[in-house]
């Protein structure tokens, strides 16, 4: 079975020649041509919205069954609801902060998170400690 | 003796005007870094190829049979096009996929010299080609004017890189005269969206490969050595083989791309009206791409509730990154903090995208 249409060839077909067209034949072939890149570009822009949508369900399903990151005592007491997850940018739980301050610690943490492209609710850090050079 | 003054004696005002037009794009490589990678060897060239009893001449043409024109296809622009691949980043479409839409309607200039090239006398074919300037792409317009046997691949090139390396002279007053102050100043969301898994970067070159396979069969070169490029970059396996596309085969076939095409700058064919005339439309691909560009933009924000920058459509014309900046550097100069530069580049890559689909349907229309 061919699924390539052949009607791509149409103008030649139509047409017949390769000499120069006149104003009719030159919009036709305009027109056909300029809507069917937008057409391909379109489909490839759906291509990407599917495969976006595809992800998004498989990262929901699979939040369900991860507790999100926190205090493991508190985790005893106090469990999380499943399927109930903190939203990508956000986390919880204690974190040791020597030498820095809260703000460059959030910027460190936000960092990391974007290069290794880790939701920061998937995240756990222990400590973040200034290191002095030598 | 006699040798030696019989080549100054054959020396014809049309070869010293071809080495002043070879002179012309060695400076402007150099002096002004437009395009110097190509226009310097393709300059260059074009004086070797023009000097009396030339030596150079079978040689050029010799690589020229190899790398371009042979009954296998057109070797150099495919083999660059794997290194253009893997120096592309599609993150940024990949975002923000609606942008895709934009390298679409940048290629509306394409048409429509294809159009007005016929109407002023030129076949369907070389019509074609001529068109193929607009795609912003000297690989594309390469493959696509040989393919279909353009005797005016001199013209061609020279025009497509020339207007390539003028894309800061020639779009800024096109995007002026399309869009308001007001419209310039729009500023866009900037705010990443959710960063692209690498399984959908992975799969991206493979589907659009099929997709465009299926639809153009003849754009499978084009399209499938381009997005292998990009599937060595973004597989995360090959990193070495990435880095050498990008770098050492690039620059390799860039060096000898630029010289071969001098083998149809040859003075008896470059030296006619048709070429002044492909200078021009080739001016006029480049201009109506931009407007296409700027006006879809236009026509998407009345009915969008979220404002796009009509400026950033003007990115899709391909010619990347050096529209993307063009765009940007606007938006700065209007406003100095709305950053077009993640927009612009997006609709830029898609451009390039849309660009070689086109190459690959007039291909397919015409061949």
């Amino acid at each position: 079975m061919k699924f390539t249409p052949h009607v791509l060839g149409i103008f030649t077909d139509i047409y017949g020649s390769f000499d120069a067209m006149d104003l009719p034949k030159a919009l036709l072939v305009a027109i056909v041509g300029f809507m069917t890149v937008l057409l391909v570009l379109a489909m490839i822009a759906l291509f990407i919205r599917l495969i976006a949508f595809i992800f998004s369900l498989i990262e929901k399903k699979a939040t369900v069954e991860i507790i999100p990151v926190g205090d493991s005592d508190k985790k005893e007491t106090a469990p999380q609801k499943v399927g109930v997850s903190l939203p990508d940018n956000e986390s919880q739980g204690e974190l040791e902060l020597i030498g820095v301050d809260e703000a460059t610690a959030a910027m460190l943490m936000a960092l990391v998170s974007y290069k290794t492209e880790i939701p920061l609710n998937r995240l756990a850090f222990r400590s973040i400690r200034l290191v002095e050079d030598e | 003796m006699g040798v030696l003054l019989e080549n100054f004696t054959t020396v014809t005002f049309p070869q010293v005007a071809m080495w002043i037009i070879g002179g012309i794009l060695i400076f402007l490589a150099i002096k002004k870094e437009m395009e110097p990678s190509l226009l310097l060897p393709m300059g260059f060239g074009a004086i070797l190829i023009n000097l009396p009893n030339s030596g150079a001449k079978h040689i050029i043409d010799v690589m020229f049979r190899v790398g371009i024109d042979n009954e296998f296809g057109e070797l150099m622009p495919l083999i660059l096009f794997i290194g253009i691949g893997a120096m592309i980043d599609f993150t940024p479409l990949l975002t923000n996929p609606k942008l895709m839409l934009f390298g679409a309607a940048a290629q509306f200039g394409i048409f429509f010299t294809l159009c007005l090239a016929s109407l002023l006398g030129f076949d369907i074919r070389d019509a074609a080609s001529i068109g193929i300037i607009g795609a912003a792409d000297g690989p594309t317009a390469i493959a696509v004017s040989m393919e279909l046997g353009s005797k005016y691949i001199g013209a061609i090139m020279v025009a497509a890189y020339s207007y390539m390396a003028l894309v800061p002279l020639v779009q800024p007053p096109i995007i002026k005269l399309c869009t308001t102050k007001k419209e310039r100043l729009i500023r866009m969301d900037n705010t990443a969206g959710k960063a692209p898994s690498k399984l959908t970067k992975i799969l991206f070159p493979i589907v659009v490969t099929i997709i465009v396979g299926l639809v153009a069969p003849d754009a499978v070169a084009l399209i499938g050595f381009l997005m292998f490029g990009n599937l060595i970059r973004e597989c995360g396996v090959l990193n070495s083989l990435s880095e050498t596309a990008q770098k050492v085969l690039a620059n390799l076939v860039t060096i000898f791309l630029g010289i071969t095409i001098a083998a149809r700058m040859r003075a008896e064919e470059f030296l006619t009206v048709d070429t002044l005339l492909i200078i021009a439309l080739g001016l006029f691909a480049f201009i109506f791409d931009t407007f296409a560009g700027v006006m879809l933009a236009k026509i998407m924000n009345i009915f969008s509730k979220k404002k796009i920058n009509p400026m950033i459509g003007a990115a899709g014309i391909s010619a990347f990154p050096m529209s993307a900046r063009v765009v940007h550097k606007m938006g700065l100069e209007e406003d100095n903090q709305n950053f077009l530069l993640m927009h612009s580049i997006g609709v830029n890559v898609s451009g390039q995208i849309a660009s070689v689909i086109a190459g690959g349907l007039i291909l397919t229309f015409f061949r």
